[in-house]
């Protein structure tokens, strides 16, 4: 008994540090600056208000989560239509080279998006690609090898005859992806797409090289400016967070499931 | 004969758009990377060879050395802590635990929050006069120390971020291989006398060894190119205890533009990441033989 008391006492002290500092982004968000400095930062500001959020939405600040949006939306869309063709011909079509290229892919899996960053902006700066939409989105948007990997698994795990009925039936390759295996994709495809859609909300070295001006400015690069703008105003500062990251925590709640799926997708091999 | 080969130019076809991105967006860097680190440039003169000297000035540069040593710091001090205690999270929650779904969800949250802001938050919470930290350890009499502006103090703050965002994550994958371990191998092993203990470190610790590469390797890769919180935090600093070698490489490309140097300290983290890799591979590889399928 005692025992058991004491189990759940470390998987509560667990959750509640997990959630504490988001805990603190709500409650400050919505504390005036005379509050900020009188409560203790873990107890609410009463009267709570809603002036930060007003300020934070009344500047470009709103600009800002569109564009993060349009770029989440892009890059998630871009990973699911070219990870699923080309992990669909990896594990379903037989083809001269397919076993090289796939290790090539597996391979590019240890490239450090850190060691590729300079060279990326290079390409980009001879293109005349900076600062602009498509130097933005083109490093990512056709797919990542793991985004691949994870999709092959899949299609790998479904069974052969699939395309056998199909082919007899007349389908073409085409047909037989869309109609047949793509369906019976659902969960895999949506654990990649909240994977996609989390990775790239939350990205952030590569928009800061890449983009400078408002047209391309991301939420995560407008939030780094705030510091160095608004110093220790940390309620402002919390009320932006909150907007940042009330799409993330809202995408966990309701796909969680796809999470944990991800995990055991993977498949550990 | 034609149908296979036309099943062929239909594979090309599906792959085509996503090789494209790995040659154009994964190798040609890694060979422009190379290239670049035998090469003077600025910018905005024509880059200029020059041979291995980039190279020579690496090896007489005693701020990425340091850079480095802060970079395996931060990872002895995240990477160890949040995999056992990870770990330790999933033994608890792999029995009859009610809720274990609702502890499980909050232990993810912070996986999925925004680095960039996470290390804001955190930065205040650290803050030496009106942190949450600080504040509380007031409440019992305790005056803390000044965090993020103490150069002693700074790199395990940073790192404890890491820890408290990735023990969850990893949670899951060692959960996962938990309870692929079948129930008999502990029954058996009960029947042959062996305590829980002997059973942990017997029996179930070597069976989650693939779990356990899984985890350190995709760890360890994430840790040693860590930016973000450091950015957001410290800056680097004080006094340059948290510059991490992939700040080191932001700074010398975009604040100093010195790009040649900058790809030349890449290729160095490049190598430092596959040898810790490898090491890895090796390590694990002579442990991992059982095979249940």
């Amino acid at each position: 008994m005692a025992k058991r008391v004491l189990l759940y006492a470390v998987l509560t002290i667990g959750a509640f540090v997990s959630v504490f500092p988001y805990l603190l982004v709500v409650l400050t968000a919505f504390k005036t600056q005379a509050q900020l400095s009188s409560t203790a930062p873990w107890l609410p500001g009463l009267p709570p208000t809603a002036g930060n959020l007003a300020t934070m939405l009344a500047g470009d600040f709103p600009r800002y989560v569109l564009n993060t949006a349009v770029m989440t939306a892009l890059l998630t869309a871009g990973q699911l239509v070219f990870t699923t063709f080309a992990a669909y011909a990896f594990a379903r079509l037989r083809f001269r080279g397919r076993d090289v290229l796939f290790w090539l892919y597996v391979a590019t899996m240890m490239v450090p998006s850190a060691v590729t960053m300079i060279p990326l902006f290079l390409i980009m700066r001879e293109l005349g690609l900076v600062n602009t939409w498509y130097g933005l989105l083109a490093p990512y948007i056709l797919g990542t090898p793991y985004g691949i990997f994870l999709m092959r698994q899949f299609f790998k795990s479904l069974p052969a005859g699939l395309e056998e009925a199909a082919r007899i039936d007349g389908a073409g390759q085409l047909t037989i992806l869309l109609r047949v295996l793509l369906p019976l994709c659902r969960p895999a495809l949506g654990t990649l797409a909240i994977i996609t859609v989390i990775s790239s909300w939350n990205s952030f070295l590569w928009p800061l090289i890449i983009t400078s001006g408002d047209d391309t400015r991301v939420i995560t690069v407008a939030i780094a400016t705030l510091k160095s703008g608004i110093g220790v105003d940390y309620h402002l500062m919390m009320a932006g967070s909150l907007i940042a990251l009330v799409p993330m925590v809202a995408v966990f709640v309701f796909f969680q499931r796809h999470i944990v799926r991800s995990v055991v997708l993977t498949g550990l091999k | 004969m034609t149908r296979g080969r036309r099943g062929g130019l239909h594979a090309y076809l599906f792959i085509g758009p996503s090789l494209f991105g790995v040659v154009a967006f994964l190798l040609l860097p890694m060979v422009i990377v190379f290239v670049l680190s035998l090469f003077d440039w600025e910018l905005l003169s024509a880059p200029e060879f020059a041979g291995l000297d980039n190279y020579r000035r690496l090896a007489a540069d005693g701020g990425t050395w340091h850079s480095l040593l802060v970079t395996v710091g931060y990872v002895l001090l995240s990477i160890p802590l949040q995999t056992v205690l990870a770990l330790a999270l999933a033994v608890l929650l792999d029995r009859r635990v009610k809720g274990l779904r609702f502890y499980r969800s909050l232990f993810v949250v912070p996986w999925m929050a925004t680095p960039i802001v996470l290390g804001l938050v955190w930065q205040w919470i650290f803050d030496p006069r009106d942190g949450a930290i600080n504040r509380a350890l007031a409440l019992v009499g305790v005056t803390g120390p000044d965090w993020l502006s103490d150069p002693s103090w700074a790199l395990p703050a940073v790192a404890l971020v890491s820890v408290w965002q990735y023990t969850g994550y990893n949670m899951l994958f060692f959960l996962a291989g938990l309870q692929g371990i079948p129930r008999e191998l502990h029954d058996a092993a009960a029947v042959d006398g062996a305590g829980p203990r002997q059973r942990f470190w017997r029996v179930t610790l070597p069976l989650l060894n693939p779990t356990m590469f899984f985890v350190t390797v995709t760890n360890l890769i994430g840790a040693f190119q860590v930016f973000d919180t450091v950015y957001a935090m410290t800056d680097g600093g004080p006094s340059h205890s948290t510059e991490v070698l992939n700040f080191r490489i932001f700074q010398t490309a975009f604040k100093e533009f010195d790009f040649g140097y900058a790809a030349t300290l890449s290729t160095l983290l490049f190598a430092v990441i596959f040898a810790v890799t490898l090491a890895q591979v090796r390590f694990f590889g002579k442990r991992t033989t059982y095979d249940l399928s």
